[in-house]
């Protein structure tokens, strides 16, 4: 080990930094099974990431891979102990937390340690070291305790981002700004093949095949995790990450798809499961039983908010009228069918009822709005989104209104364009109750630059009297919530297949408290 | 300052040990059945002409399992891939988990008896693979057979090479043979086919798809231009317009051709441009 050790301290300036510190205990890797052939190469090439906050806890994520996208991640089949420090200073002087974790290769050499005892509503700093290498460093904020009186949370939202279609500006412009904590709503990966795009690796080899395994799933996750916008927005806040199709396959519904018989399909879903935990800031709570993973889950901010993640995938009914773009019908309307399956939706509003904030969300994947996409009086709506369970819907919908849900939003992704609606407790009658604003995020960079508004974005308007605000260009969702109003900032990207793009705001959304829906429009 | 050192973690990190499983620690034995199909393969040196190994993995224990598999070849012999990882559920009746690797070797490679070592908990079979001479391609021959292909773009679910394998059977379109453009209703699309050495050529014989589900007459291609690269430059040798056939010959005067193209100007749904088989001949 004395060799590993001699070029911790000569490789970097930092470590030397760090080492004067004298807050490292000495590496306990002989035990550890650690050869101690000293690897020059740099195991933190994708990046760190923290997620799930809560009022004394965060999770801390690396992974080893100096060979990303070689099998293993070019580790040796062994497990590898891994520093960690948490600190309350970007320059580690007050490290408060500090331990090892052995990553091995059952789980990608990924690390998730659940930081314990941390101070509620504080930013912390996190790194790792292994084998005489430092990581870059994170920042993090831990949520308030349940009974604080938040004056103000800032979050940022995103989906969607097909790394071939474009380069990922809207994160380098959420990672200057300063968010509290971000959500990812789902599409991190995309799993097929393609072999064009526009980054200059869009169309090697290593592209053009689709994942089904778990090292095809692994390789996909290091692929889109070697991005440096993304590693940036990673590293400076907390992410709090559910999932959609792409994740697995597309439009897959729980164990159905065309691809394969149930019994073949859940193998892909178990393996793909297991990729996206591997390289995700979740607890262990959330590690998948083969295909299996409890990913619903509430995190709340004090007073102020309290976030339903859901996940619409694993348990929805197969898609109505065998999927596409139609007509609702008998099948849509099913009372059977449903989009949360039972145990989410009984979780769901008995979480209504007993919440205590002044702001309740979705965190969701997909439009709760209708989105009739016809023009003229036909009605045609997509069966992938809750257009295609509408019995769920009104259950849902229904059920906060039953209970007197407090300032109810949504928030999601899917649909590669910007969507502001109002919720409606009867989506074809403009006189029904308004329950509650939904604003759907556009995508990263799924669909290549996009415009402002394209023809599909004009029938949405026109079709769709509950829709307030619609845009066709990719980016994200930056929201500045009080107790008195919540502020939806779309930014967007004028371009995303040139490196350079500029980022700016479209318009900026209002909910007032009290008042449900969308109350102003500012563009 | 004395820091506290996480204990709850170290506690939780024995049991995320138990949790994430142990396939760190090889076994002797292992519980996983492992079968490759074919048991021994043939390959030639050209690009487009892989053969694959259908990799199969079962687990006969009584508890769900994570699991390696490793491949290892030996001379010239190239792999898609060297590692096929998956979870191995223990159900009754066992259900075997599959994955294809494609082998190649260099045109250049020596003739002979080569192996891939396949190996699963230290568990190791060894798969003979015999380089065979290239095929000849002189008149009569398809020249295009197992040449490299070029594409302005493949859809996802299939390869590159699938229209130059020597498999024009439409039945067996998408999961073992042909090309499919990847996007959709926007033309024209090209596939072309680099010959190996400059030929005369008078003949193109193209297979569109045309299966029982898929008749040509709705899915198949319906216009095209067969081009030829002379001397750098494409020259249009051959025009189709208005096609519902499955097989069309396409003869021309005799050109010396470094490479051969199907510019694809529609299809009979107006989305993809489908190509079973392209072959190339000289008189």
């Amino acid at each position: 080990m004395l060799s590993s050790r001699r070029s911790f301290l000569t490789v970097t300036g930092a470590a030397a930094a760090l080492a004067l510190t004298g807050s490292l205990p000495e590496i306990e890797t002989a035990a550890a099974g650690w050869t101690g052939r000293p690897d020059r190469r740099d195991p933190f090439t994708l990046g760190v990431a923290s997620g799930d906050p809560l009022p004394d806890a965060v999770v801390i994520w690396t992974r080893l891979a100096p060979d990303p996208l070689a099998p293993f991640g070019g580790m040796d089949r062994r497990p590898v102990e891994v520093e960690w420090q948490v600190a309350e200073d970007e320059q580690f002087r007050r490290v408060v937390r500090h331990g090892s974790v052995k990553a091995g290769p059952e789980a990608s050499h990924s690390v998730h340690v659940d930081v314990r005892g941390l101070r509620p509503w504080r930013h912390y700093w996190y790194r790792f070291r292994v084998n005489g290498h430092l990581s870059p460093v994170g920042r993090t904020k831990t949520a308030p305790t349940a009974d604080t009186q938040l004056s103000e949370l800032s979050l940022a939202f995103a989906s969607c981002q097909a790394i071939w279609e474009g380069w990922y500006t809207a994160y380098a412009d959420m990672a200057k700004r300063d968010h509290d904590v971000v959500f990812f709503l789902g599409d991190y990966i995309y799993e097929f093949g393609i072999d064009r795009g526009i980054r200059p690796d869009s169309k090697e080899i290593i592209n053009t095949q689709q994942t089904v395994t778990l090292d095809e799933y692994r390789l996909r996750y290091s692929q889109y995790k070697l991005d440096p916008d993304l590693q940036h927005a990673h590293a400076v806040a907390p992410w709090i990450v559910t999932l959609d199709d792409h994740e697995v396959v597309d439009n897959w519904a729980d164990e159905a798809h065309p691809s394969a018989p149930p019994a073949q399909f859940l193998v892909r879903r178990a393996n793909a499961f297991r990729a996206y935990w591997e390289h995700m800031p979740l607890r262990f709570a959330q590690l998948p039983k083969g295909p299996d993973m409890q990913l619903y889950r509430r995190i709340r901010y004090g007073r102020l908010a309290e976030f339903n993640v859901l996940d619409t995938r694993q348990y929805r009914s197969d898609q109505a009228y065998g999927d596409g773009t139609k007509a609702p019908g008998p099948e849509t309307a099913d009372p059977t069918r449903t989009i949360t399956g039972d145990a989410q939706e009984k979780w769901l509003l008995d979480g209504f009822a007993a919440s205590q904030t002044r702001w309740n969300v979705l965190a969701n994947q997909t439009a709760i709005a209708r989105l009739d996409t016809k023009d003229g009086p036909e009605v045609l709506v997509p069966m992938d989104t809750w257009d295609g369970y509408e019995a769920s819907r009104n259950r849902i919908l229904g059920g906060a209104a039953q209970r007197k849900v407090r300032n109810l939003v949504a928030i999601a992704g899917d649909l590669h364009r910007s969507v502001a609606s109002d919720l409606k407790l009867d989506f074809t009658d403009p006189a029904s109750a308004t329950v509650g604003a939904e604003f759907v995020g556009t995508s990263i960079s799924s669909g290549i630059d996009g415009m402002d508004l394209d023809p599909g974005g004009q029938t949405l308007l026109n079709e769709n009297p509950h829709i307030k605000f619609g845009n066709f260009q990719r980016g994200y969702v930056s929201c500045t919530i009080t107790p008195q109003r919540w502020v939806s900032d779309y930014r967007v990207v004028d371009k995303v297949s040139v490196k350079n793009g500029t980022v700016s705001t479209r318009a900026k959304l209002l909910v007032e408290d009290g008042r449900p829906g969308i109350s102003e429009v500012q563009e | 300052m004395k820091i506290p050192r996480q204990t709850v973690i170290a506690a939780g990190t024995v049991l995320a040990a138990a949790l994430l499983g142990s396939s760190s620690v090889p076994k002797a034995t292992s519980d996983v059945a492992v079968s490759v199909a074919p048991e021994q393969l043939s390959v030639v040196g050209l690009p487009c002409f892989p053969a694959t190994l259908n990799l199969t993995m079962t687990n006969t224990s009584s508890k769900d399992r994570y699991a390696d598999l490793t491949l290892d070849p030996t001379g010239p012999l190239q792999l898609s891939r060297t590692l096929f990882s998956s979870w191995l559920p223990a159900v009754d009746p066992d259900q075997p988990v599959s994955a294809p690797v494609e082998v190649r070797v260099p045109r250049d490679a020596k003739p002979g008896s080569y192996k891939i070592g396949v190996e699963v908990d230290r568990k190791r079979l060894t798969v003979p693979v015999t380089v065979n001479p290239l095929p000849p391609k002189g008149p009569g021959d398809n020249l295009a057979l197992g040449e490299q292909a070029t594409a302005s773009s493949t859809h996802g679910n299939f390869t590159l090479c699938g229209a130059l394998d020597g498999d024009k059977d439409s039945e067996h379109w998408d999961t073992l043979t042909g090309w499919n453009d990847g996007t959709r209703a926007v033309f024209p699309d090209t596939y072309d086919v680099a010959l190996s050495t400059p030929a005369t050529v008078n003949r193109v014989e193209l297979y569109t798809l045309d299966s029982a589900k898929y008749p040509a007459k709705t899915n198949g291609l319906r216009d095209w231009d067969v081009q030829a690269k002379v001397g750098g430059t494409w020259q249009t040798v051959a025009q189709v317009r208005g096609n519902s056939a499955g097989h069309v010959t396409s003869t021309f005067d005799p050109v010396q051709a470094d490479a051969v193209r199907i510019l694809c100007l529609d299809g009979n749904d107006h989305t993809y441009s489908r190509i079973v088989e392209l072959e190339v001949y000289g008189s």
